[in-house]
């Protein structure tokens, strides 16, 4: 991302400020990408019930992005196991709900919390083992997951999964399609705000500093392997509470979604669409989940192209490596940077951009 | 101290005693054992014999991290720097030991978190003053001459306010203007921070110009020690670094 440059400039205030990673953006890019936010939050609303049902999902899927985030993003630990923590999420949920009767609100908690235990044995298999082998790793994890845990009856409630009912608030309640968007969009917000917050700390910036070169984190007095163990636990307990949610979105969660190969497959999902929407910031998420649901909605609706959304998404997330490592939002922040610069050029540029993908889905869904 | 890689000892009954507040160089030939020596001091390498104390505390036990905590800093001879933040994050990420926020604290802004990061904020900016990297505070490594990136690692250290600084080579690969501004920041950090500094430099005059006692090393054992001059006057030194042979007679 940042240009190579020999000498250093004579009058580095003149050039522009490169963006920074741990300190935020600035407070006007900050709050474009809000209004951002807002806009896609309201998305919805022109597709009617249709948008909000499909909407339900692109929020679940941020809660479960933002797991990613922090573990792959912020750790650089490459985890395959992120949908099998929102299955154990979703799991403990109805077990809590629909045998104990237990509230909503309590029993994601006891999910949010029964992962710790698997995420330190993950945290154990990573002093040993980097890159490619963690994945590895937890692949094997995640298969053996789904043959003990999502086949133990007792937990999930056998093949025909929990029923249970979505969550009320005093007089309000959200059992509606439309009322549970709207928690799910306060709950994404507030997790954002959580992930985004956790970046600019102690704890974030040693995470960074572990991604970045372990021996040096080392030699500033970092603790590397508690450092890994903690953006695990964190992520394992977002991805529970994405879990949780997903539980009551489907109203049936049942263990077979998160037994092989479903769970490792909707894990890779969940870190391509961060990776598209930008992996290490804790907005990537909710961008990169809202553009792979409207890319299923798309290949959904044109019946014959549905079976290409494998290849679409495996090139998509290939050329967003190669050129925009960034994501969505190394786009976003150029695009503003060219609009700064040159308006005419940067708004005309952007339009095109926005033209052109809503063109191909226009022109996908009518050919079919 | 002693350390063994096979059949090679790498280093034989090394003996090295710092003084608070002491500059002290090592010299020897590519191979003497000079890193290794400071590896095993920082804890990257178990030695097979021997054992490390600061101000008569035992850390030979302690994990790399662990004796930064214990006040012992180093420097890489190939700079070590986090590429992917700028100047002024990866000093932030040096201040990691004097922060004590943790991240429930931060994942809800609490008053905790908020004076973590004033405080890392105010230690920054003034530590961008003392070597002089505040043109270059928003900048990637990627973007700076290698001398600079020098400087930043040395910041980095610095920010650990350890009692014992090794620096590896801090003046290789950088232009001569900068070795020459690095012995006086040498001098000043330690009347500053009143912290030992040893040191291995190939630059002799720099070497020679700011340490105040000197060890010379060859095949892992100490073959002299002294003032600076007495250590360039010592007839095995000329002979194994200076690469002098004794004259006849």
């Amino acid at each position: 991302m940042a240009v190579a440059v020999d000498a250093p400039p004579r009058n580095p205030e003149a050039e522009p400020r490169a963006p920074s990673a741990t300190e935020g953006s600035g407070r006007r890019t900050r709050l474009i990408g809000l209004g951002l936010l807002g806009l896609l939050a309201l998305l919805p609303i022109p597709f009617g019930d249709f948008g909000f049902f499909a909407g339900q999902y692109a929020l679940v899927y941020a809660m479960l992005g933002l797991s990613v985030t922090v573990v792959t993003g912020y750790a650089g630990l490459i985890s395959l196991m992120p949908y099998s923590f929102a299955g154990i999420g979703a799991m403990i949920t109805g077990l809590a709900m629909a045998s104990w009767g237990w509230p909503f609100w309590l029993a994601i908690l006891l999910g949010a919390l029964a992962t710790i235990p698997f995420s330190v044995l993950v945290g154990v298999a990573s002093i040993r083992l980097k890159g490619l082998y963690l994945a590895i790793a937890t692949l094997t994890m995640a298969n053996a997951l789904g043959e003990t845990f999502f086949q133990w009856g007792d937990v999930t409630g056998g093949n025909t999964g929990w029923l249970i009912s979505r969550p009320r608030v005093g007089p309000i309640d959200f059992a509606s399609d439309r009322m549970f968007y709207g928690l799910c969009l306060a709950v994404v917000l507030l997790l954002l705000w959580m992930v985004e917050g956790l970046r600019t700390s102690r704890t974030g910036r040693a995470m960074l500093a572990v991604r970045d070169n372990e021996l040096e984190a080392q030699a500033l007095g970092i603790n590397v392997y508690k450092t890994k163990l903690v953006a695990l636990v964190i992520g394992g307990m977002i991805a529970a509470i994405g879990g949780g949610f997903l539980a009551a979105l489907l109203l049936n969660p049942t263990p077979s979604a998160f037994r092989p190969p479903f769970a490792e497959v909707t894990s890779i999902l969940l870190i391509t669409l961060v990776s598209i929407g930008g992996i290490d910031r804790a907005l990537g998420a909710f961008f990169g989940a809202i553009a792979l649901v409207i890319q299923q909605q798309v290949f959904q609706g044109a019946e014959f192209f549905f079976a290409f959304f494998g290849i679409y998404t495996g090139f998509t997330v290939i050329l967003f490596l190669m050129f925009r490592p960034g994501g969505l939002i190394q786009i976003g922040k150029l695009q503003l940077a060219l609009i700064r610069e040159r308006p005419v050029l940067g708004i005309a540029v952007t339009v095109a951009i926005v033209g052109l993908n809503v063109g191909i889905a226009w022109l996908v869904l009518s050919l079919s | 101290m002693s350390k063994r890689f096979g059949g090679i000892a790498a280093l034989d009954g090394v003996d090295l005693q710092v003084q608070p507040g002491e500059i002290v160089g090592l010299l020897g030939p590519n191979g003497a054992g000079k890193s290794t020596l400071f590896n095993v001091i920082c804890g990257y390498l178990k030695p097979d014999g021997g054992g490390i104390s600061l101000d008569g505390e035992d850390v030979g036990h302690l994990l790399p991290y662990e004796r930064v905590a214990a006040g012992l800093g180093r420097t890489f001879q190939h700079v070590r720097l986090f590429r992917n933040l700028t100047v002024y994050e990866n000093l932030v990420v040096a201040q990691h030991r004097h922060l004590s926020g943790g991240s429930f604290s931060a994942m809800l802004r609490l008053p905790a978190w908020r004076r973590d990061e004033r405080r890392a904020r105010e230690r920054v900016e003034a530590m961008l003053d003392v070597v002089n990297l505040r043109p270059w505070r928003d900048r990637y490594p990627t973007q700076l001459s290698y001398g600079t990136l020098r400087f930043l690692e040395l910041a980095s250290v610095l920010s650990l306010e350890p009692r014992v600084l090794l620096l590896d080579e801090p003046a290789s690969g950088i232009a001569q203007k900068e070795v020459e501004a690095l012995g006086p920041l040498l001098t000043r950090v330690r009347d500053e921070q009143g912290c030992a500094l040893v040191l291995i430099e190939h630059d002799m005059r720099l070497l020679l110009s700011v340490s105040e006692r000197v060890y010379a090393l060859d095949f892992g054992a100490v073959i002299a020690e002294g003032t600076p001059d007495e250590v360039v006057s010592n007839d095995r030194v000329l002979e194994s670094y200076l690469g002098r042979t004794r004259r006849a007679g």
